[in-house]
Order: C-alpha cells, then structure tokens, then sequence
C-alpha cells in the first residue's frame, strides 16, 4: 500500500511479547495518520473509565503518510493515550528521528500496552523487538539517559525518552527527543512511566512505501530549500518564536504575573531580539531547514533551548524578566521532562493562591532560585507540596479550595499556552474548545481577532476561524504529520501537501478531502471524552472564570477595564457548535457523525452516553 | 507631533532599528508613518496603535505608540 506501511508493531510490557498487525486501505484513507490513527485506536481499544496511569492505558507512537520523507518539516511524530491531566483523549507531537526509523522499520504506529515488571527500555530495529534493562538510567534525567542511550546505539538511532517527571507520574511529564524536543503535555511522559518505560530506540533499513518516490524525493528537497529560502527573506528564524513576545506585550496578550497583567514594562528583557543576542547555537528538528531552537546560557552556565511557551510562561508569567534564571528553569524541566507550558502555569498558580491566602507556603513571584526548587520538589515528588502541585493546577486547586480553581489556568485539566486572554474572545475560545485541553496548537486566531474581526466581537466569523485553523492545524498537520510552521510563520501554501500526499499515496486529494477527515477525527476525540465523562456539559469548553471577572481587568493599558463575558463567550461556543454540527453540550449530533463516516463509533459510544 | 514606532520580531533586524521616537507632521496616518520609519511597506504585517489595530488611513495623535509586526500566527 503506498502512502502506508501498512503495519502496527504492537508491544505488550507485562508478556514481554509483540505482534505486527496489518491495518486496511479504507482505515489509512479514512484516518490518514498521526492523530487520526492514534483517536480511533485509543477510541476502539480503551475502555472507558481505564486508569490512565495504569496498565490498562496503552501508549501510542503515530506517524504519518509524509512522516519521516525528506520534505519540509516532516521529522515528527505523535504521542498519544489516554491523558493523566485531563481523563480524555491525550496527545501531542515532538520532532524525533523516531518519524523516520519507526517508518523505515516498517511500521506506522507502535502501540504499548501492559507495564513492565523493572524499568525498561524498548529496542526495536526492523522486526526485532527487544525489552532490555534501564535500570542504570532510571532515575536520571533526560539528557544523561540520551546520552547513555547514544552511546550504545549511535546518534543516527530514533529516540524517545523521559525524565524524572515520567517515572514519578507527574500528570504533565513530557515525552522528550533530543533530536528534536519535547511533546505530549497532557502527560504523555507520565504515561510512558508508569509502565515503567524509560525509552524507545528506534532503528529501521527498509524504503518508505511510495507511489513516486523519485518525484517524491525531487521535489521534497527542492521545497526544503525553498522554504529555507522564504524563511531568510522573512527573518522568522532570527527570533523564531520568541518573537510574538514583544508583540504580546503591546497588544495585553502576555502572561504576567499568573496572567494577573497582560503586559510589562521589563518585557523587553525577555523577548526575540534579547533572545537572539544571547543566542550560542540553533537547533532544529530532523528534515528542517528554518531551524527554530535557539539555545543560551542559563545561569549556572548550562545550554538551554528556549522557544516563546516557555519563554512566557517560565519568565513574565512567574514576574522574571531575566533570560538566564529563566532559561535554568527551562533546563530544569526538559532535564526531568516537564512541560515547560504547565510546569509554568502550575508554579504561577501556586504562588497567586499564597499570595491570596489559599496555599500555605513562601513562593513569591519573581523568586527564581525558590522557583527552581519547587519545580525539583514537583519532579521529585519530594515534598507534600511538591507531590500535590504534581497532580496540575486542577487538582491543586480543588485541594486548596477557597475559589483558587478561579485563577488555576487550566481547562480540563490541561493548563493553557502562553496567550492572555483576557480579552481576546476568539482565543479563549480556541483554549475552550481544543480536543486535549487548553493548548494552542489546535487554532490560534489572535492576528485575526485584531487585524480583521474586532477584538470585542463574539461573532460566528470567529467561531468559523477557529474551524478554520482546527481543520488545518490540528486536523492536517496531525495526520499527515509535519511541523506547521512552514506554513503558520512562513506562509508556505497549503496546497503542497495535497501534492505530497499524493507523490507518496499516489491518491489524488483535495483541500476538503482532508478537512473531512480533521472533522472525523475531531468527532471520535469528542466521543472519546463522551464515554468517559457521560454527563459532559458546555462548561467543560468555558475557559477560566478569571478572565470573566471585573476585578481582575487590567487598569491601563490597551484593554484597560475589560474583560470576557460570560453571556457572550456561551453565545460564540453555541456559534461554534452549531457550524461543527454539534448539540448544546458539545457533541456531535447523531447527523454529524453520519456524515462523517462515525455511525458505528456513535453507536459505541451510545452505550456510555447519550447522543441527539 | 512626536510618535513611536516599535518594530516586532525580525523587522528589528530587517529594518535596522528597534524602537525610535519620531517627530512628523500633523495628520501623518499610520501608513505615512511606516514609510517615514523606513520600514518596507510592501511586507506582510499588522500595526497597532497603543495596542490596537489600527487602519492604514487613520491619522495619528501626538504621543502615540505604533508597533509594527509581521503576521505572526502562534507558533
Ligand atoms: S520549525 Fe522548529 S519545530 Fe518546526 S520542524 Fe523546524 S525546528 Fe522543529
């Protein structure tokens, strides 16, 4: 089957045993890859209600018909399971050489079930499949245990590994590669861990299945260069990300201070041009050529990659407007393998609700070295304060009552991106409505809120946005799975990927082909989430009730005195829901999932909830 | 009147400065004052004033803030 290898390895810890499954052309057509392949397995194979933390959780690696081919930016893959932050659908995307030696052993998902009886780590070259010892890396962080693992297998070898966050079950412990970064922050890390799955090394020897794959081959490095050429012309690459940092703070959309603020004055100090500065080397992930790491000193002279996330919510968010202390807490969350993004936000929470008299402890905004320490107590599980933080800013704040939930930046559980909004009504709703929890990378409508819809409107033209960049960045580049930045930053033309498909599948597809299969899968992540929470309600899509309140609006600046309401936010929702064709709770009509081909999943999940 | 003009991202390096005051006439909108920066109209990008869009044709105010920024799409 070109497009597909065509193969499942599947990997069973607690039986020390694989399998290698075939899958159909009408389930490769019908689910392309990635994302798709991971939401219909994990919808198919879990039972509701599973412990996310337990053996009965499976962990997926979910590659792409592209994935792995040397075209632009498509050195990625997905992780994905049940979620330990949020108790649905979990995933997230890193750059990895895994992309192309998991393809080149012949397969496009590998799925990991049951949990080891010792710390473990999974080998897997070509049909060969060994669960060997990693007793001598458990324990330590992420870039001692590559190293060890690079030692052993060579730097060409595929890697995913985890930190100390992974093994201690930190709800938001990531899934890292060095050779590209990190992924899966609604604890896809944690779930690696409590199978006691160290790390996976990945070789492979056999072609890709292509349809062309000469032409394929031909036209994937001319487009590598081209778009590195674009990328020169743009500049986008000299601050990469980092960036929209001072951008953020002109237009009140920076976290500050827990997101208390929207802006600072001492931004400057942190942003893409200081970042540039500072700035000793690049790094990007494998078949890039707009390479968006940039590495600096932290202060106790340590390399630390650095983006615009952690940047914000690692720096301002916690009142430090100094790139080394920043860039050390950096390092100390890729080293256990914290997201950065929740690691972040949890650490602000913790110290508004001391500020505001709901948690006991000393923390203060803008201490860095006390930062530093909280987040080793988070990792290590070390303390009583340490080991309740490491549950997220959800489940803190339920213990620490006294309306702290108000201010934990979170929905669902999965605490949200580096974006205030405060008052960007479209954003919030972004942050609402992605399928995993509040995260960014589902749709990003802010330059649109301001440049062509008004920043106060709660029109359906922004609910249509978000559809919009759903469809394209959480639908295409999940399945088809490559980096969206060649088109998010560098406006590289969508229409390429159609034509990329189609050198390797040899199927000739469309535009609106593809955003019928983003729907699809958007609509069995929806039933995911149905099934395990029955009596779902619209206000699982309602971002935090801080940005709805009064006395929190800022009071100068550009949105001096305003804030989200909540009457209007419901009305934009139900704009959404019913251009996505979903009832008022947020689920897909029985005529949706009709339309999209989910009939039998809709009758699957019927059984745990209801449908209209 | 006396503006400022905040260039974003890799403009700073692109157009060779990073913030600057400008005196210029009365009326010059935020268009005119693009231009007046040195700044390649022909570029992608979105200007606030103060923090809000703003349209090209809008005539500016003495002590205004103007930030001009590629169209960035959050990463
Ligand atoms: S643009 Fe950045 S995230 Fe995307 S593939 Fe390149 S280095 Fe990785």
């Amino acid at each position: 089957m070109n497009g597909w290898t065509g193969r499942i390895l599947r990997v069973n810890l607690t039986t020390k045993t694989h399998r290698i499954e075939t899958f159909s052309e009408e389930f490769a057509r019908k689910w392309i890859g990635g994302r798709g392949f991971a939401a219909k397995i994990l919808f198919d194979e879990l039972a509701p209600g599973v412990d996310p933390l337990g053996p009965d959780n499976k962990f997926i690696v979910a590659l792409g018909p592209i994935a792995g081919i040397p075209a632009p930016n498509t050195g990625k893959a997905v992780v994905a399971g049940k979620s330990p932050s949020t108790g649905g659908y979990g995933d997230g995307n890193l750059g990895t050489r895994v992309a192309e030696q998991l393809r080149k052993a012949g397969y496009d998902v590998l799925i990991v079930e049951g949990r080891a009886a010792e710390p473990t780590m999974l080998y897997i070259e070509d049909d060969k499949v060994e669960h060997l010892p990693a007793g001598e890396i458990w324990g330590r962080g992420t870039y001692v245990a590559n190293d060890w693992i690079y030692a052993k297998y060579g730097k060409g070898a595929g890697v995913l590994n985890i930190g100390q966050a992974g093994e201690n079950l930190v709800r938001y412990a990531v899934v890292r590669s060095l050779e590209g970064r990190a992924g899966g922050r609604t604890g896809m890390g944690a779930v690696m861990g409590s199978k006691l799955l160290k790390a996976i090394v990945v070789k492979g020897t056999k072609p890709i299945p292509q349809a062309d794959p000469a032409g394929m081959k031909k036209i994937g490095y001319e487009d590598l260069r081209e778009v590195n050429r674009i990328d020169k012309k743009t500049g986008w690459s000299i601050q990469s990300t980092n960036g929209v940092l001072a951008w953020c703070n002109e237009v009140a959309a920076l976290p500050v201070h827990n997101f208390r603020k929207t802006h600072h004055p001492d931004a400057w100090k942190v942003d893409g041009e200081r970042l540039n500065d500072a700035r000793i080397a690049t790094y990007g992930c494998p078949n890039c050529t707009m390479r968006c790491g940039i590495t600096i000193h932290d202060d106790e002279g340590r390399e630390s990659e650095l983006d615009y996330e952690n940047v914000a919510l690692l720096g301002p968010n916690l009142d430090i407007f100094d790139l080394a202390p920043m860039a050390s807490l950096n390092y100390l969350c890729d080293d256990y393998g914290v997201d950065t993004m929740s690691g972040g936000c949890v650490m602000s929470f913790y110290a508004d609700a001391v500020e505001n008299g709901a948690a006991p402890g000393d923390i203060r905004f803008g201490d860095a070295e006390g930062f530093k320490k909280l987040l080793t107590a988070i990792a290590l599980r070390q303390t009583k304060i340490g080991d309740l933080l490491a549950e997220g800013s959800m489940r803190a704040a339920r213990a620490f009552g006294r309306g702290s939930i108000d201010y934990a930046m979170q929905v669902k559980g999965l605490e949200v991106a580096a974006y205030n909004c405060k008052f960007i009504p479209g954003m919030a709703l972004a942050f609402g409505v992605s399928p995993i929890g509040a995260h960014h990378k589902e749709s990003w409508v802010i330059t649109f809120e301001l440049k062509q819809s008004a920043r106060e409107s709660y029109g359906p033209e922004k609910a249509r946005k978000v559809i919009e960049l759903q469809r394209i960045r959480g639908g295409l580049f999940e399945f088809i799975v490559s980096c969206r930045f060649p088109w998010v930053e560098n406006g590289w033309p969508l229409e390429h990927y159609p034509k990329y498909f189609k050198l390797v599948s040899g199927l000739d597809w469309s535009l609106d082909d593809f955003w019928t299969v983003a729907d699809r899968i958007y609509s069995v992540i929806k039933l995911f989430w149905l099934r395990e929470f029955p009596q779902t309600d619209r206000r699982l899509d309602y971002p935090p009730a801080v940005w709805f309140d009064p006395a929190n609006a800022d009071t100068e600046g550009p949105i001096a005195g305003q804030h989200l309401e909540y009457d209007k936010y419901d009305g934009l929702l139900q704009h959404y829901y019913d251009q996505r064709g979903y009832d008022r709770r947020g689920i897909p009509t029985k005529a949706t999932l009709e339309r999209l081909g989910l009939a039998g999943e809709g009758r699957a999940a019927e059984a745990y909830g209801k449908l209209t | 009147m006396r503006v400022t003009v905040k260039l974003i991202g890799p403009f700073v390096q692109l157009f060779g400065f990073s913030e600057k005051a400008l005196d210029v006439p009365e009326g010059t909108t935020a268009d005119g004052l693009i231009g007046l920066a040195g700044v390649d109209r022909s570029r992608p990008k979105i200007v606030t004033r103060n923090g809000r869009a703003v349209a090209p044709d809008e005539a500016l105010a003495d002590g205004d803030r103007v930030a001009v920024s590629p169209i960035y799409s959050g990463g």
